[in-house]
Parts: C-alpha cells; structure tokens; sequence
C-alpha cells in the first residue's frame, strides 16, 4: 500500500463542509471490534503523521468535524491494514449497524416510501452539511431503487463506503436474503453525481 | 454601526454556547442510553414491523450467539419460532405490548432455548410504528429445574411406593413376630432406649401377674416398684454382663431361667431382651434326683462301713488268724470299699452342693500348712509311682484367710491327687504358692497327660473324665474338680487352669486374703 500523499491529504482538508462526530464514530468501532485498542493506535498514529492527530475516543458524537478528516480516516486505515474495497464496502455496511446515525434512520423506517422519498433526505442533512441525498426511483415489482448524491465530490473511498452503507440500510427497511448497491455514476469518472442502484431479491 | 457589530457578535457567541451545551447534553444522554441498553442483563432486541430485527443488545448477543453485525438486519423469524413470534407481533402491533408469551430463540449454534418474550410498541412522534422492543427472558435453567424437579417428583412417588410396599412388609413382619411373641412359651421382655419397658408378651404378664400396659414405657428403676417384679429387677441392675443366664426364683413353685441379650443396631448397643424360660419342672425333677441320689448314698454308706469295719477287723486278726492268700482277697476287696465309701462321698457332697447344704465353716486359717498337710500326705504316693513332688513357698510369711480347713484341704487334695494320678513315672509334679495383694494364689503343675483342648470347656463339669485318662484305666469319679470348684467359689476364690495334651497341666486357684474375704463373707 503506498502511503497518502500530502497534497491529496491537503486537497481533502480543503474540501468545504462539515460532518458530525457520529460518521467518524463508525471507523472507530469498526476497528475496536475486529483490530482492537491496537490497531485504533496504529490509526491514530498514521493521522498523525499526516498531520491530523486525532483521538477516536474523544470525538463528539453530535459535534461537527471537517468533512475532509472523514475520507482521511479511511484512507488512514486502510493504509495501516492494507484494506481493499470490500473491506471499506464492510466497514460502511457495519456502520449501518452500530453508528447512532442508524439507530436515528431506525426512527424513519416505518413505511419503505416514507423512508425512500422524505427520511433519506432529512436524515443527511442532519449529518453533512454538504451534498443533497435525492431519491430518483423506488420500484418494488421490480425491486430495485436509484438514489443520487448531488454536490458531494469527497473521495472515491467514501464512495466505496457509502455503497456498503446504502446496502446495510436497505437492509434494514426490506426482507431481503440479498441486497446489492451499485454506484453507476461518479463525479470522480467525470459524471455530476454520485448515483447509486439498489438491488434486492 | 460598530456598536451594531458588536451586539450581533455577542449574540452569535451566544447562540454558540448554547449550542456548545446542547452537544455536551446531548453527547451525555447518548452515552446514556448507549450504557442502559449495553449493560442491560435482559436480553432486548427492536424489530421493526416487518419483522426485521433493527438493534439489539450484548445480552441478547451473548444469548444468541451472533455477533451485533450479523444479527442487525437479519428477518426476525429466522432468530425466533417462527409462529409463535408471528402471534407475539401481531398481538403487540394490535394492543401495544405483551407481557410473558412462550417464545423459543434459535442461537447461532441451532440449539433452540425456550424463554418468556414480554414487547412493547415502539412508535415515533406523530404516531407511526416503527416496531416492537422484544425482551427474551431465559427460562432454560428454569425449565432444567422443572423438568428435574418433575423427575424427582416421579423418583420420590417411587420411593413412596417402595416405602409403602416395605412398611406393608414390615407390618405384616411385625404382625408375624407379634404373634411369634404372643404364643412364645417362653416370657419375653424388651427393654429399650433409657431402659425403658418397651415390649412385654402374655406370658410374662402371667409369670409376673401383672398387666403390660401398666409397666410399658417405664424405666426400670420405676419397675422394682412392683413387689412381683422385685427379684428380677435385682437380677437385671446387679449383673452388668453382655449376656448371661441366670436362675429366678420368683415364687416357691416358679423358676425361671433368664437369659439376657443385647438388642443391637449398627453394632449400638440399643436395648435389652429378656427371655424367661420356665424351668420349674426341671428343677423338681432335679431336686428329685438328688434327694434320690442323697438318699441312696446315706443307704449305701452304712453297709458300707459296715463292711468296712469288718473288713478291717478280718485284716487286723481280730476274727482269728487268715491265710496270705485270703489276706490278699481281703485286702483287695478292702481297698474297693474304700473307694466305694469315697464315691459315696462325693455324690453326697454334690447333692450338698446342689442343694446348697453344703456348709462351711470358715475361720482365719493360715493357707501354707493347710497345702504343706496336703504335700506331706501325697509324697507316699508320689514316691510310689516315682513322681518328684515340690512345694515352692513364697519367702514372705504366709497371708491369712478366712477358710473352711476341711473344705479346702479337700480341694487342694482333689488338684495333687490328679497331678499325681494322671503324671507317669518319672514325671514332676511342682506346688507353688505365691501372695498377691489382694490373694493368696496356688498352682499345682504337673508334667502329665494333659486335657485334650476340645474337652477342656468340660473340665470342671459333673463325672467329666478326659478321653485320654480313660484310655488310661485310672481311678477316678469325675468328681474332684467339681466339687473342687464349688468349694472354691464359695470361698469367694477363683479357679483355672492352663493345659496342653501330653505335655501336662497347671490348675491354678485363688483365694482372697482376709481383707477381701469379710466383704464376701458380709454377701455369703
């Protein structure tokens, strides 16, 4: 794995917009629960080098944090632990079921419609401050949904994360034994948004 | 303008510090809630409407056996018995809650526990369902005791009916032996814990004319109360043996032989039996014999100092002079008489005995010369059959004791007589005499033939000879040592004797020195 380069690590830190505490919470317990007190020090050192120590255990669920230091998590663990995409997708997808963020969607969850076309927005809003969750299409015959991420050009890693979380979360409002999320549009492959396909059986 | 900036820059601050505490109080409420539902012991877990499970608790992970990320999002009837789940949820949905419904869990592992599910309604703030909180309480360990205190319940039905079909047993066993007890022909008395009357039989009822139910439960002290009873009471407080046979002379024409053995338990000693055989025939017959056999000697005794005397007149030439050849007819026939007259002697000295006429006159008599007269009276004989015959005295000068001269001197005769009779030619006879403290004690050791082990539980019973000294054709009545004993006994002595077949035999006896002798004779 080679190492973060500073000007990427400068570019991101650049990125205007806030995240609350609660989405970095997620990295936090992920690591704690399949590394342990270890491997969050291992983390915590890597930001640190790059320049942004932070300490895991005293981020604030409900404060605001720098978006950039979101993406830089990720890219930080997996740098430490050589992760590959599918461990980034786990790690999104893990957080549907720990993060207090989904413990909030839980509240929303209790019509798929309601969740799809009003909850999804509401509840990003309440954690970035950047970027606009649209709902584009829910066909249940069909079982698959389309939602776009406008305005939101971070990372390529969080994209591969939000595509384990968009799984998890749908996996909590439809009985499924299989749910797939695809992300067919990219602003990092030059498309204007992020949009993501949901599958389900 | 400046003043305006100021004021709008308070206010912003302002605004910030609330905000500030807002997240500290927020940031606590989360930590929380995050710890009332992670520490929570009970097994919680949401499911939402559609049955899928949406949160859940450590408890309810450890129970299951899945870890938080595999159990999230997982249908909830895949977790849970699948139709009884179904009811549970439908009930909630409609009511709101239910309290302790039967639910079985599938863990991870496929073991299913079966617990008690209590769940209530869980809705957001315009009313909308999101799900249900469901509770599992585990009633495994309390259907493990259930179904073991089931178990055990059968297990001690079993043994009620073992218990009953043994006391049935038992009653019938007591019903047997009652009426074992009741036809008994001999008396029968129990005596149990504290000594207490606990079992007496029709037939010591009669021996004893009175009524068990008046003495039943009474200790024994209490007992000796009842004059009938007096003569036993004494017997069974006085003899302090393990078992033992005693006469009971309780009227003029009843006695009974009473024979004591302990009641045992587990080797505990845990009462006393009593049997009271009635041997009052037996006695009459007894006396009959002997007043017979009295009356027989006393007849026999004349003619035969009749004979006697004039034997020894023929012998000692009064009736004129006699031939060697008629001398030696005389003589023999003499000496017949003689031990004719000495039989009849000893059988009447037996029915002395057994009809406790036998009397002594005791006196503070000095035991050595008593033994010495004997010594001296034997040697001829013992010279004759070429025995070495010892007396062996003891240094100190010779305790005193109260003693019957006649009576014993014909004990310690009867013990030499036998040593010598019994020891073959060139055979030592030794008669020691030795103090103790408390007796004088005599031992007469002989290097004879002995008492064959097998007999030797006889030797001091009526007419026993050893089967050996038979062989031998020696004189004797089987009288000697009987009669030796009883004289002994009377004294308030001890007899006995060590004896190995062909190598010879040792009678010991013990006198009690006069100290000794006048507490006995305060008794005799």
């Amino acid at each position: 794995m080679k190492g973060i380069a500073k000007e990427e690590v400068q570019k991101l830190m650049e990125v205007k917009g806030e995240t609350r505490g609660v989405t970095l919470t997620i990295d936090r317990d992920y690591i704690l629960k399949n590394k342990g007190e270890e491997g969050l020090k291992k983390v915590e050192e890597e930001l640190g080098e790059l320049g942004y120590p932070i300490k895991y255990k005293e981020i604030e669920t409900f404060g605001y944090y720098p978006v950039g230091l979101r993406a830089l998590s990720l890219l930080a663990i997996k740098k430490v632990f050589d992760f590959d995409d599918k461990k980034i997708e786990e790690i999104g997808f893990f957080g549907t079921r720990v993060s207090l963020v989904a413990k909030f969607f839980i509240k929303y969850i209790s019509s798929v419609p309601k969740v799809f076309l009003r909850e999804g927005q509401k509840i990003w809003r309440k954690h970035w401050t950047i970027g606009r969750l649209v709902p584009i299409e829910f066909n249940k015959e069909k079982k698959y949904a389309v939602l776009q991420l406008k305005d939101f050009n971070l990372h390529p890693i969080y994209c591969i994360f939000l595509r384990g979380y968009m799984s998890g979360l749908f996996s909590l409002i439809i009985k499924s034994p299989q749910i797939t999320c695809q992300e067919r549009k990219c602003p990092f492959k030059g498309d204007e948004y992020h949009e993501y396909l949901i599958k389900w059986q | 303008m400046a003043v305006a900036k100021g004021k709008k820059e308070r206010i912003r601050r302002g605004e910030e510090d609330k905000v500030s505490i807002l997240l500290e109080d927020l940031a606590s409420l989360e930590s929380y809630a995050r710890d009332l539902f992670s520490f929570l012991p009970l097994p919680v877990c949401l499911i939402s409407a559609i049955g899928i499970i949406l949160d859940a608790n450590p408890s309810f992970e450890e129970l299951s056996g899945y870890r938080l990320e595999e159990i999230i999002g997982k249908p909830a009837e895949e977790v849970f018995d699948k139709g009884r789940l179904g009811e549970i949820s439908k009930q909630t949905l409609e009511k709101g809650f239910v309290r302790a419904e039967e639910l079985s869990i599938f863990t991870k592992n496929k073991k299913e526990i079966l617990g008690s599910a209590s769940a209530t309604l869980r809705k957001t703030e315009e009313g909308e369902i999101v799900g249900y909180f469901l509770g599992f309480f585990n009633l495994a360990g309390i259907k493990k005791r259930e179904k073991e205190l089931r178990e055990t319940q059968v297990a001690l039905a079993n043994i009620l009916e073992d218990v009953e079909e043994a006391r049935a047993k038992a009653e019938e066993e007591k019903n047997k032996t009652g009426a074992i007890i009741i036809n008994l022909t001999d008396g029968i008395l129990v005596f149990g814990e504290e000594d207490k009357l606990s079992l007496m039989n029709p037939l010591a009822e009669k021996f004893f004319d009175i009524k068990a139910r008046d003495l039943i439960d009474r200790p024994i002290s209490e007992l000796s109360t009842f004059p009938t009873l007096k003569p036993l009471i004494k017997v069974l407080t006085e003899e302090v043996g393990e078992i033992f046979r005693k006469e009971v002379s309780l009227k003029k024409d009843l006695t009974l032989e009473m024979s004591a053995v302990p009641v045992l338990r587990k080797k505990e000693r845990i009462g006393n039996l009593i049997i009271l055989h009635d041997i009052t025939r037996e006695k009459l017959v007894e006396k009959m014999k002997t007043e017979f056999v009295s009356l027989a000697a006393h007849q026999l005794r004349t003619p035969l100092s009749a004979i006697k005397w004039t034997l020894k007149m023929l012998l000692d030439g009064d009736l004129g002079k006699i031939t060697e050849e008629q001398r030696d007819f005389i003589t023999k026939t003499y000496q017949s008489n003689e031990r004719m007259i000495t039989l009849i002697n000893n059988l009447l000295d037996i029915t002395r005995i057994e009809e406790g006429r036998y009397i002594y006159k005791p006196a503070l008599t000095e035991f050595e010369p008593i033994v010495q007269f004997v010594v001296d009276s034997c040697k001829g004989e013992a010279e004759r059959k070429k025995i070495k015959i010892e007396f062996r005295k003891p240094k100190k000068k010779s305790r005193r004791a109260m003693l019957d001269i006649e009576k014993i001197r014909l004990a310690v005769e009867n013990l030499l007589d036998n040593a010598i009779k019994y020891t073959q030619a060139g055979g030592r006879v030794i008669v020691s005499l030795k103090n103790t403290p408390k007796e004088i004690e005599l031992s007469v050791k002989d290097s004879g033939v002995g008492i064959p082990k097998d007999q030797q539980g006889r030797v001091f019973a009526k007419f026993f000879r050893g089967a050996n000294v038979i062989r031998m054709a020696t004189e004797g009545t089987g009288l000697g040592l009987f009669i030796t004993k009883n004289i002994i006994e009377a004294h308030g002595g001890r007899i006995w004797f060590e004896s190995e077949e062909g190598k010879g035999t040792t009678f010991y006896l013990a006198l009690p020195i006069k100290e000794e002798f006048e507490g006995f004779l305060r008794e005799f």
